[in-house]
């Protein structure tokens, strides 16, 4: 059976600490080992960083984080349907030449075992990433 | 967990000693780049940035990090991150950073 918990989060920087705070929570009770659940941690992260940056010019937006757990896999899906960005254009960091930005998405696709980005100028974006588990928990 | 920052001007070694403790995200970046900012504006030099208590950084500080070193590169100065736990370590090798800032 999947569990699944379903957050609807103002889109402030204020409140990405408490979104990675309940998927730790999450990801620990699934039975993730902590050095995982450091990874998991980073990724949602970055995924609700990623939305604030490319997201509404309305101030008051909100936008959903997905919990599901089930089937030895912790799916997490982060949406919202802001300005979105170009994922066709978005370029992979290249390891050694420093660059200030590009570096989230990169972040997320080194840690979860799957990742899907959608996203394109005026559509919002929808990041959905998985990571397995050898046994689980629940 | 808080943030904070620590500040210490170390003459001998020419550097500004930033302790950082808590988390660094997108809510707090700016924080980090605002002292990193003020104290270069004080004295032009090198940047030990202790990581021994930061428990958790994400890619907007580690962007500041970066760019803060772009920065003074310039002038032949240098960032260094010492003491990272495991976590913090793991992302500053996967994001290539390691090899440049924990020399």
């Amino acid at each position: 059976m999947t569990e699944v918990l379903k957050i609807n989060v103002p889109g402030k920087a204020e409140y990405v600490g408490t979104v990675r705070l309940a998927t730790a929570h999450v990801a620990s009770y699934a039975g993730f080992d902590i050095d995982t659940v450091e990874d998991i941690k980073v990724a949602i992260s970055e995924a609700c960083t990623n939305i604030i940056c490319h997201a509404h010019e309305n101030p008051n937006f909100v936008y959903d984080v997905v919990l599901e757990v089930g089937g030895n896999v912790l799916t997490i899906t982060v949406k919202d349907d802001g300005a979105g960005f170009g994922i066709e254009e978005y370029v992979t960091p290249v390891l050694g030449e420093l660059q200030v930005g590009g570096l989230g998405i990169f972040i997320i696709r080194a840690l979860m075992d799957e990742v899907d980005i959608q996203s394109e100028p005026g559509t919002g974006t929808n990041i959905r990433m998985t990571k397995h588990l050898q046994s689980i928990a629940v | 967990m808080a943030f904070s920052i620590g500040v210490n001007n170390n003459k001998e070694k020419s550097a500004w000693e930033i302790k950082l403790s808590g988390e660094v995200d997108i809510s707090n970046a700016h924080l980090l780049k605002q002292q990193l900012d003020s104290s270069l504006a004080e004295a032009m030099q090198n940047i030990e940035i202790d990581a021994e208590s930061l428990s958790y950084i994400d890619s907007t500080g580690l962007g500041v990090i970066i760019g803060t070193y772009g920065a003074i590169k310039k002038e032949g100065l240098w960032v260094k991150v010492a003491n990272p736990r495991p976590n913090i370590k793991k992302l500053l090798n996967i994001s290539g950073l390691e090899k440049v800032l924990c020399q």
